[in-house]
């Protein structure tokens, strides 16, 4: 039987960005948005929904005078991470 | 996607984002040799020239002029987040500087001259903490500059005196801007 994946985290974009702040402490959305390639507005949706599921953070604030949002994941957001990449490693060795 | 273009995904992601934010530490490993060339070089001139070792108090141009650079060099960099290799290998430089100071500081204050071989003790400290800036980074070269500095190094500023010890630095210097180039290509 095969674990079943988690279909917040099965979206190419949403998983770019959890891989990102898997690694990191946290980011900007500028890095984000660089490192994944996507549009501000497509950035933004997905965003919103992993810190619904609790799966990020984000914190509003500002740069100096430039508004910036930090992502961050959370504790809960780097369980699912973990279960995920076992799954899909379960997925592949069978 | 697939299960495997999940995983390629994540490999690809992970790769991406950590080659920019360790190629920004490229920059400043340069920074930092670029400078203990030049310092060192021009200490040595001086000291050389003139024969007096006070010339050794310019050393504290190395934090004034270093500081505020890294932090202009930063504020471009200011969206690149650090990860947990770069935060180690910032606090194992920042250990060093902190050593390297206090015991220079310590030194001028408590010591008559030549009581301490300085060189000995800092170049050591240098190449031990190149090489372990290598271990962090998986890299052989830099790991054997280190070995080759600091070992080398000590055994160089037993051998030699006075102004002849600083061009340990300007060698140590011309490693450390090395592995800035190594790092930079290494994570390009």
């Amino acid at each position: 039987m095969f674990p079943k994946l988690d279909p917040l985290l099965h979206s190419e974009l949403r998983l770019a960005v959890m891989s990102i702040l898997a690694e990191v402490e946290s980011a900007d959305f500028s890095y984000l948005k660089k490192q994944t390639g996507s549009t501000s507005g497509n950035l933004s949706v997905q965003l919103d929904k992993l810190s619904a599921a609790n799966y990020i953070s984000v914190e509003k604030g500002f740069k100096g005078k430039v508004p910036c949002t930090t992502c961050k994941i959370t504790e809960t957001g780097m369980e699912a991470f973990h279960n995920y990449v076992k799954a899909l490693q379960e997925y592949i060795s069978k | 996607m697939t299960a495997q273009e999940s995983l390629n995904l994540i490999n690809e992601v992970l790769n991406n984002s950590r080659k920019s934010i360790l190629s920004k530490n490229g920059k400043h490993f340069i920074l930092w040799g670029v400078l203990l060339t030049i310092v060192s070089f021009v200490i040595y001139e001086l000291w050389h020239t003139t024969g007096n070792p006070n010339w050794n108090l310019l050393w504290v141009a190395m934090p004034i002029i270093g500081f505020p650079m890294v932090i202009i060099i930063s504020k471009k960099d200011a969206d690149t987040p650090q990860n947990a290799i770069s935060r180690q290998i910032s606090g194992l430089w920042l250990a060093y500087c902190a050593f390297v100071m206090l015991i220079f500081v310590a030194s001028v204050f408590f010591l008559k001259p030549m009581q301490m071989n300085l060189s000995l003790i800092i170049v050591l400290l240098l190449g031990f903490t190149e090489c372990a800036s290598g271990i962090m980074l998986k890299n052989w070269t830099i790991i054997i500059s280190g070995c080759i500095l600091g070992v080398g190094g000590a055994f160089a500023a037993q051998s030699v005196q006075s102004a002849e010890q600083l061009l340990l630095f300007v060698f140590g210097g011309l490693i450390i801007m090395l592995t800035g180039f190594i790092v930079k290509s290494q994570y390009k």
